[in-house]
């Protein structure tokens, strides 16, 4: 079962805030003005410091947003994600390697391959019902997939990908 | 069969259902077991057991940032602020994860959760304002925190014990979902088993059915092939299926040849092919069949030498439409009809024959009787005349051989009459006593010149009156006497009767006996004495006399009587002939009928004489004149009538063949018209004697009957009954001699003057035919046979209208014969 097919007859509601094209979306890769809440290294085209790209919270909110409505294992109740779809976020960061090594806060380190970032796929969500999300609330960046939209997010390896407290991104083959 | 079928059907039917059954049970508990590992594989725990150690190994790190702290080992203050946020989130999660749910309501995780809660939302504040707090704060949060382990610890080990506990339903749930499937496919397998079983079983019943159609097949064949007949297969549309040996040696083509071929090719005689096709697609259209079904017919059939030849067929057909098949059976009947031909044309033959000897008899007859009336009449009239003794003796012995020879002709001719079936028996009150003793009285005297003596007796009481066919009752037992003193010599004759128990009431069966002491008949020739021309000894024939077919005519008028006879004899000894009769009973009639008997007495009668023919006329009249009677004459039926009517006679002598109005029609007027003769005695005069003619003759109301040319003792026979008294002697009466010569002369003229008539062509056939009829009349009388038979030809052609060309040469002949003459 594609996973398109089943976005579409999932609860989930991707919204388009922005248009996605295939345009580079920076130009010159800007400079983080408040925290750096993500690093990414490794096999990136795109850098704003010695071989990482690095985010703060404003940066990656000007990337095309990507929202997602499902429940999760972990909490109670639907809840609303936004965030940017790993799709667009690895294009953005001129991603060349097939697997994403994401590592939380506590050190909680996964792999996940780049195949799994796709349209309808998971996103890296930094609001969470419209709020942005403390440590204490597995923010501020957590990788959410659509999990009611398919039974294919619903295995234990997506449940294992779905890190919370994301600080850090290693892009490798 | 048919039953056979509707079982193994039903068989399958029963085994495809429990396979379906078996195959749904695992398609559902397939589902089952997807679900269940769906549920494994959907991995709700997240490595819960992870989550839970991971708790507990961040708060020991926690709790360990802490310490670090307290012992001033700078450690920063934001290291402890995340150690605290990520063990709060760990907690968040524990709390409202909804993997946790069921484990949240175990009492014991449960409430180490609220103690955790209490101490995360107690110090939250704290955390926040870190940098500001106080050492004792410090300490507080050090010593809540560390007095927080135990739940901690509490958490994970709950968490363990309740996750291997699910762990192990969960294991358990899919091994009884294992273990449903593992039945479900054992039954499965079972079902399958017992398919292929049955499956075999059913295998092995089509193949004996098989090998039994086989050996069907293989019987058929052998019976088609091994029959006479020939058995040809087709189809709808009329080609060769099948062509048994049998038709291989009838048509001349071997199967392989026809296979296929359509029978109106090569079977079909070309005149009979249309007929065929038609026949072909009436049956396919309409399902009409005029030939196949209908039973065998004689059709024809071309070999393959193209020879036609006749056969019988039979047709039938099985199944319909364009699976109908036509099966024939035919077979060649050349040899039969040739055989049937050969059958009709030898009964053609024997028909013929016998119609042949029919004709000949009755001609031949009829030819020696009307010449040897000639002779008798004219040796009757030649003792009328004056006569020296010698010329008296040799007149006197010509009579005797003449009147054998008529006996004998008479009884040819009685034969030809009950070969025809012609005689009918007429039946009267009767006395047969009386019977019996006017035998024995009129043949006494031929008895005693063999020297024998007859005499005649009943054995026990007489029946009385009987109704009786008297004339061929006396007949037979006249004909059977006359045999017995015939065969005997010096001996004894006695006729014997005896009344029989009666068939039915009011009846008579009485037995004649004809016993004699004679020369007895041989075993061996007692049976065949009764067939015609019959004697049993050829030699002795000759001096006894006969024709031989006495006993047969005995025989036809016992079995036209619905009587029996029979023989019984001993060589030496003598013969008894038996003869048994059935009588009804009757009462004695007011007045006698008189029987045929010999009279001798006669008186003299009035006799109306009707003849168109002059020297008839006249011959009648000269031997009723001599006989002492009266005679009236008339020339025709018309004035037969008139006479008849205006005159009372005694008799009355009517020709059948006259001008104006014949002998049958005026005999049926004088018994109808009421006149002063209607009701006397009519006795026809006919050159025609036989039995059709004596029928008619008696449908016209006549009494009588004197065959032509006759004899005086004919018309002495038929008047003598009617004269009872005043004896007569008709031998004294002298005929003139003069007249006969005269009579002659006058034959010889009207001859001469119709050959004359004839030369000058005259075109009126009704007068030729009147004319020739009457000299025909005339040379009858004469004994010119020869002219009388040209004439009468002539007579025939020129009624029949014939050509010119005909009549003269009839003419001619006629001419040729009496110059002859």
């Amino acid at each position: 079962m594609s996973l398109l097919r089943a976005g579409m007859r999932a609860m989930m509601i991707v919204a388009t805030v922005l248009g996605l094209t295939s345009a580079p979306l920076l130009a010159e890769m800007a400079q983080p003005s408040g925290n750096v809440i993500l690093t990414v290294t490794g096999k990136i085209g795109e850098t704003n410091a010695e071989g990482a790209a690095r985010f703060d919270l404003e940066m990656l909110q000007d990337l095309p947003a990507t929202q997602i409505r499902t429940t999760t294992i972990w909490t109670t109740g639907e809840k609303t994600f936004v965030g940017v779809s790993l799709d667009t976020f690895l294009k953005a960061i001129d991603a060349q390697g097939s697997h994403l090594r994401a590592t939380a806060i506590n050190d909680y380190a996964v792999e996940i391959p780049v195949t799994d970032a796709a349209p309808g796929g998971p996103i890296i969500a930094y609001l969470q019902n419209g709020e942005e999300m403390s440590v204490r609330n597995k923010g501020p960046l957590w990788i959410v997939y659509p999990y009611d939209s398919s039974s294919d997010f619903r295995t234990e390896v997506i449940y294992s990908r779905s890190i919370w407290q994301l600080d850090r991104i290693v892009v490798h083959d | 069969m048919r039953k056979g079928w509707t079982l193994r059907r039903q068989g399958y039917t029963v085994l495809l259902t429990a396979a379906l059954l078996c195959i749904m049970a695992i398609v559902s508990l397939t589902q089952a077991v997807s679900r269940d590992l769906d549920l494994l594989e959907s991995a709700n725990s997240d490595n819960v057991q992870w989550t839970l150690s991971q708790a507990e190994v961040e708060y020991l790190s926690f709790e360990r940032s802490l310490d670090h702290a307290l012992a001033a080992r700078s450690v920063s203050r934001d290291q402890i602020q995340r150690g605290f946020d990520i063990f709060y989130s760990r907690i968040t999660t524990l709390e409202t994860g909804s993997l946790y749910k069921d484990l949240r309501n175990t009492a014991e995780f449960n409430q180490a959760l609220a103690n955790i809660r209490v101490f995360l939302d107690g110090n939250v504040d704290l955390i926040d304002r870190l940098d500001s707090a106080t050492e004792a704060e410090m300490l507080q949060l050090e010593t809540d925190a560390e007095a927080l382990s135990n739940d901690v610890r509490h958490l994970s080990t709950s968490g363990l014990y309740y996750f291997a506990k699910l762990s192990d339903n969960q294991r358990e749930s899919i091994s009884v979902s294992l273990m449903r499937l593992a039945f479900v496919t054992t039954s499965l397998i079972a079902a399958l088993g017992l398919l292929a079983y049955y499956s075999h079983w059913m295998g092995q019943q089509t193949e004996r059915s098989k090998r039994e159609l086989e050996a069907a097949y293989t019987r058929l064949n052998t019976v088609v092939n091994a029959s006479l007949d020939a058995v040809i297969v087709s189809d709808y549309q009329g080609r060769v299926l099948d062509f048994n040996k049998a038709a291989e040696k009838i048509f001349g083509y071997s199967l392989d040849q026809v296979l296929g071929l359509p029978l109106a090719d090569f079977l079909i005689p070309p005149d009979l092919r249309n007929r065929h096709r038609e026949g072909i697609a009436r049956m396919n259209l309409t399902g009409e069949t005029r030939v196949v079904g209908h039973g065998r017919i004689e059709l024809r059939a071309m070999r393959a030498n193209e020879e036609v030849f006749p056969c019988e067929l039979a047709l039938e057909s099985a199944g319909s439409g364009k699976d109908r098949i036509v099966i024939g059976f035919l077979r060649d009947i050349t040899s039969v009809k040739a055989a049937e031909q050969e059958l009709v044309e030898a009964r053609d033959h024997a028909l013929a024959g016998e119609k042949a000897k029919a004709d000949f008899l009755a001609v031949m007859t009829h030819e020696i009787r009307t010449p040897l009336n000639g002779v008798l009449g004219n040796l009757s009239l030649l003792e009328g005349t004056k006569l020296n003794d010698r010329q008296t003796r040799f007149a006197q012995n010509m009579q005797i051989s003449a009147r054998q020879l008529m006996a004998h002709v008479d009884a040819v001719l009685d034969i030809a009459r009950y070969e025809a079936g012609k005689h009918s028996v007429r039946r009267a009150p009767t006395d047969l006593g009386a019977m019996l003793q006017d035998i024995v009285a009129s043949q006494s005297g031929y008895a005693a010149a063999n020297r024998n003596t007859l005499s005649s007796r009943w054995e026990g009481e007489p029946p009385g009156w009987v109704m009786a066919d008297a004339a061929q009752v006396q007949q037979v037992l006249l004909n059977l006497v006359g045999n017995a003193i015939k065969f005997t010599h010096g001996g004894q004759i006695t006729l014997e009767a005896e009344c029989l128990d009666a068939p039915a009431p009011q009846t008579a069966r009485i037995e004649f006996r004809v016993i004699d002491t004679g020369i007895g008949i041989a075993e061996a020739d007692q049976a065949r004495i009764f067939n015609d021309f019959q004697t049993v000894d050829a030699s002795y024939q000759r001096s006894a006399g006969g024709t031989g077919l006495g006993l047969g005519i005995v025989q036809r008028l016992v079995h036209g009587m619905g009587g029996e006879l029979g023989v019984e004899s001993e060589p030496g000894e003598g013969s008894v002939f038996w003869v048994r009769l059935d009588f009804a009973q009757t009462a004695e009639p007011e007045t006698r009928v008189a029987y045929d008997s010999v009279r001798s007495g006669s008186r003299s009668l009035q006799v109306l004489a009707v003849e168109d023919n002059e020297i008839n006329l006249q011959i009648l009249q000269e031997h009723l004149a001599l006989l002492g009677h009266t005679v009236s004459v008339a020339h025709n039926g018309q004035e037969g009538v008139d006479a008849a009517a205006a005159t009372r006679f005694d008799a009355i002598f009517m020709d059948i063949s006259m001008p104006v109005m014949d002998g049958l029609e005026a005999a049926r007027r004088i018994r109808a018209g009421g006149g002063a003769s209607h009701d006397v005695p009519i006795i026809a005069l006919s050159a025609n004697v036989l039995p059709e003619m004596r029928e008619r003759i008696t449908q016209a109301g006549m009494t009588g009957f004197v065959g032509k040319p006759y004899q005086q003792q004919d018309l002495l026979n038929v008047l003598d009954p009617l004269s009872e008294d005043a004896p007569a002697n008709p031998a004294s009466n002298s005929p003139q001699p003069g007249v006969l010569s005269e009579l002659q002369d006058r034959f010889e003229r009207e001859t001469d003057e119709l050959l004359d008539w004839l030369e000058t062509l005259p075109e009126d056939h009704a007068e030729i035919a009147a004319r020739s009829h009457m000299v025909a009349g005339s040379a009858a009388a004469f004994g010119n046979l020869d002219l009388r038979n040209g004439l009468i030809r002539l007579e025939q052609a020129a009624e029949q209208r014939a050509e010119r060309a005909v009549l003269e040469r009839h003419i001619a002949e006629v001419r040729q014969i009496w110059s002859d003459a």
